[in-house]
């Protein structure tokens, strides 16, 4: 009984095939070929889409404590001077600009989206809207005002460090010491060496409560070893500033390099 | 005069200042009162005022929200400029017209600004004349009060007032004491942003003011007195000590012979330790390390009666307000935005927000969105909530690091012991919640040591050393009805010698009317300097929590001897567990002393320690009642 069922089913099922094939056949093949170039090129549109996403995006961002000079430093970006000066900043500010100092090359320069984070700490929720397209972080800290904030400076870059787009997308960091200026401003190889210290005593406290903190879901360096920041996946690089006498040439170079002209 | 005017972006970019009061402001006033007003969604408060060595001012501000500008007028608090308000609101009249995002510099609004202030004082001055006016006609005593008041201290107005003291010679003395109370008021709040104890004072001064002559008299001579309470050392022994010498005799209800032994507690020996189980001490790992599980299915219900709530109103204002959803209303007004913000304050109040932080709350959404052009296909209530929401998380948001672990470990290091003072009125759960703290220490390998402080409440001590035996940590105690500022130092110094990282501290519950208390804890905590003074409230409470935390703030700082008085570190929310979802009382204790929720307590036993979810406290602060909803709608 069930070969016959069988028997019967393979005999219905080439006489559909036949039907279609003859049923393909008889449409011109103008139409094939069109229906075959539409489907085809929806496909490459989206692998280029796709690609060009994957793209470097052009978004740096600017973050660091309250205080440590970020919205001069995104003025002398964009217009080479902090015009009567800044306060706190109570709301992010966002331009996509050529940097001022390009603004004489000649040929075509690709603009820059620079992003600056307020630095306080009940703004800082702003910080993660802006992370998810971010090319590069530069951090600011007060070199003159190093010590006294240097706790709070290593929370802020430890929180940063551990947080899950910027380890998954290995996001490059630069440590901006700002104010160099000044005569009293530390130099910026002490000041990285304390937030490396800083950070490698918050990394014993916060093991202890990292199961509890959603955000902080990776470890920083090598267990058993001092932290370093060369041990960060991401690139960390170490630079100076001085927003106020407009000498931003290594915080250039570093937007340069990770957003290409 | 005015000390400066600044014109900023909300961005942090100043645009104008005004060159010609070229004064450099000292200290920097500016970023203070953006850090502690206008963040800390205190910018429906009329005014702010700021003290640096050398210099006390005032300052005053209006926003225009569309554009995201914020002017700001500065001027010295002695003064009392009438016409600031004035002049802010016609300048952003006329800087908005002006206004261009691309432009950075404003030299030509010099002249305008000019021009305005000339109107302003102008018209400031003629309402001063027509108010004296008025004078010689009605003898209120209220008003004429109110105009020496505004007519003392500005300059060409001093003959005046003087002349007008003269005639009535019995009020010339309170006229001149009206204006240093004034300043000694605000002296004593200034820097804890309590602008709404201060314009209360005032309130409450114009009324007696209205009601007689030796009514100012008596008023003024309290005011001194407390004044001068403030100013002096005061070491007064509290007054309870001579009560309980007297010992309490048993009651004998019937002829039932006498019992002699009521104390059942086990005498505790030597051994006492070994008896208890040690399991007792493990139950498991503390809810503070426990990863909290957000529900998802709650935000569908938020949304299903956010619509609801927009079916509510009349069919009519249904439809235009679809109609302007669509077509993107012109500017928000306040009238357009007080239905949305009434229902939001109505919805905070269901949820135990007390009411006067609700009111606060609603004023400063109302100031931030006031003149905002609302984007089209949003409704006013969504964007109400929307900046209601922001604010709300902007509030619960620590100002300052909250890791204990991190602050225990720098001590540990410098050699010292961490301690912590716990405070509160009676019956809220310190001791138990210190036993939690200690348990949760504990696990993260921190030698824990208590110290008990209470030696009033019969039976607190044993409650320690139960809660010690259990834990098998030191106790240090030196039982009943002795000072506990020294048994708190004897404390510290034992745990420096033993090798303990943190001590507990329990103190006594108080009432935060009672001054005597609240003496003797001021006392304690300056004699002993503690790194961490947290205040112990309960979800339950209600209107009471700002009454309980700003007295606590205003008595700790008034009361302290030293110049730079500790106040208020931290908030420990207990008893979570029985509020559902009515959790404003988180929200009126942070608003008001501006401490972050370092623990909550939601059981009662060693394991119910939580750190406060910010984003669930506010979904539950938001989400509207469907029941409410339905009797609206009826």
């Amino acid at each position: 009984m069930d070969e016959e069922k069988m028997e019967k089913l393979k005999i219905q099922l080439q006489q559909l095939l036949n039907e279609a094939h003859e049923f393909v056949q008889k449409i011109p093949p103008t139409q094939i070929n069109v229906a075959i170039a539409v489907v085809l090129s929806t496909i490459v549109l989206f692998l280029i889409i796709r690609l060009f996403k994957r793209k470097s995006s052009n978004t740096i961002v600017l973050t660091g404590l309250s205080g440590s000079g970020k919205t001069v430093l995104f003025y002398q970006l964009r217009d080479g001077s902090s015009h009567l000066g800044t306060v706190t900043s109570m709301e992010p500010n966002e331009g996509t600009f050529v940097l001022h100092s390009e603004l004489t090359k000649n040929g075509k320069v690709k603009p820059v989206h620079v992003v600056d984070v307020p630095g306080h700490s009940r703004l800082r929720p702003k910080l993660d809207e802006f992370l998810s397209q971010a090319a590069g972080i530069v951090f600011v800290v007060d070199a003159v005002e190093f010590l006294p904030n240097v706790r709070a400076a290593s929370e802020y870059l430890y929180d940063l460090l551990t947080k899950a787009s910027v380890v998954k997308k290995k996001i490059p960091l630069l440590l901006l010491c700002n104010k160099v200026d000044k005569v009293t401003a530390h130099t910026k190889d002490f000041i990285r060496k304390q937030l490396e210290k800083e950070i490698d005593k918050l990394r014993a406290s916060r093991t202890a409560l990292s199961s509890a903190d959603i955000s902080n879901e990776y470890t920083l360096g090598v267990p058993g070893e001092a932290f370093a920041f060369h041990q960060c996946s991401n690139k960390i690089t170490v630079a100076e500033a001085s927003g106020l006498t407009s000498d931003i040439s290594q915080l250039e170079q570093f937007i340069r390099e990770y957003v290409k002209a | 005069m005015l000390e400066q005017l600044l014109i900023f972006t909300r961005g942090g970019l100043i645009l104008w200042t005004c060159k010609e009061l070229g004064n450099a402001l000292r200290g920097s006033p500016i970023d203070t009162l953006i850090r502690s007003c206008l963040l800390e969604e205190r910018s429906g408060a009329a005014s702010y005022n700021y003290d640096a060595p050398g210099a006390s001012y005032t300052l005053k501000w209006t926003f225009h929200n569309e554009l995201g500008l914020v002017f700001v007028a500065v001027y010295q608090r002695i003064l009392h400029l009438l016409y600031v308000d004035d002049l802010l609101s016609m300048i952003k009249q006329e800087f908005s017209a002006i206004y261009d995002p691309k432009r950075t510099s404003y030299n030509d609004f010099d002249d305008i600004f000019q021009q305005l202030k000339k109107e302003a004082e102008a018209r400031a001055e003629e309402m001063k004349k027509s108010k004296q006016l008025g004078k010689h006609v009605n003898n209120n005593l209220g008003r004429k009060q109110g105009q020496v008041q505004n007519g003392s201290v500005d300059g060409g107005s001093k003959k005046k007032s003087g002349g007008e003291s003269g005639n009535d010679g019995g009020d010339g003395d309170k006229s001149r004491g009206r204006p240093l109370e004034n300043g000694n008021l605000r002296n004593n709040h200034v820097g804890k942003g309590e602008v709404p104890a201060m314009v209360n004072a005032n309130g409450k001064e114009n009324e007696a003011s209205k009601t007689g002559a030796f009514d100012l008299n008596k008023l003024q001579k309290f005011r001194s007195k407390a004044a001068k309470k403030t100013e002096t050392v005061v070491n007064k022994v509290p007054k309870e000590e001579p009560n309980k010498k007297i010992t309490k005799k048993n009651r004998v209800w019937d002829d039932s012979p006498k019992e002699s032994k009521l104390d059942f507690t086990d005498p505790v020996s030597e051994n006492g330790e070994q008896n208890i189980s040690v399991v007792a001490a493990d139950e498991g790992e503390s809810m503070m390390d426990k990863e909290e599980i957000i529900s998802s299915d709650s935000e569908s219900e938020e949304e299903e009666t956010r619509k609801d709530s927009n079916v509510d109103s009349k069919k009519k204002g249904w439809f235009s307000s679809m109609f302007q959803s669509i077509a993107g209303k012109a500017n928000l007004q306040k009238s357009d935005l007080e239905p949305a913000l009434k229902a939001l304050k109505d919805g905070l109040m269901t949820k135990n927000v007390a009411e006067e932080i609700a009111e606060k709350l609603c004023e400063s959404v109302a100031a931030s969105l006031e003149g905002k052009r609302l984007a089209s296909f949003t409704r006013i209530t969504s964007t109400v909530q929307a900046a209601m929401e922001e604010a709300l998380v902007r509030i619960l948001t620590p100002r300052r690091s909250i890791d204990i672990l991190r602050d225990v470990h720098a001590a540990k290091e410098q050699g010292k012991p961490y301690v912590v003072v716990f405070v509160g009125v009676n019956g809220v759960g310190k001791s138990t919640n210190l036993a939690k703290v200690a348990y949760w220490l504990l696990q993260h390998n921190v030698n824990v040591m208590m110290a008990a402080c209470d030696t009033f409440r019969s039976g607190a001590v044993e409650q320690l050393r139960t809660h010690a035996r259990r834990l098998q940590i030191p106790i240090f105690e030196k039982g009943y009805e002795k000072d506990p500022a020294i048994v708190a130092k004897e404390a510290i110094q034992e745990a420096s010698r033993n090798g303990s990282d943190v001590v507990l501290v329990d103190t006594a519950g108080r009432m935060q009317d009672n001054e005597p208390l609240m003496r003797t804890l001021s006392k304690l905590i300056y004699v002993n300097s503690p790194d961490l003074v947290l205040f112990v409230g309960e979800a339950l409470v209600g209107n009471d929590a700002v009454d309980q935390l700003s007295k606590f703030n205003q008595k700790l700082g008034d009361l302290s001897p030293s110049p730079d008085p500790r106040l208020i570190d931290g908030i420990l929310l207990t008893k979570f567990d029985t509020i559902d979802d009515k959790v404003g009382a988180a929200l009126s204790m942070v608003y008001i002393s501006g401490a972050p929720v370092m623990f909550v307590g939601c059981g009662q036993s060693y394991t119910d320690l939580k750190k406060l979810n910010v984003k669930s406290i506010v979904k539950a602060l938001l989400k509207l009642e469907v029941s409410r909803l339905m009797i609206c709608r009826s």
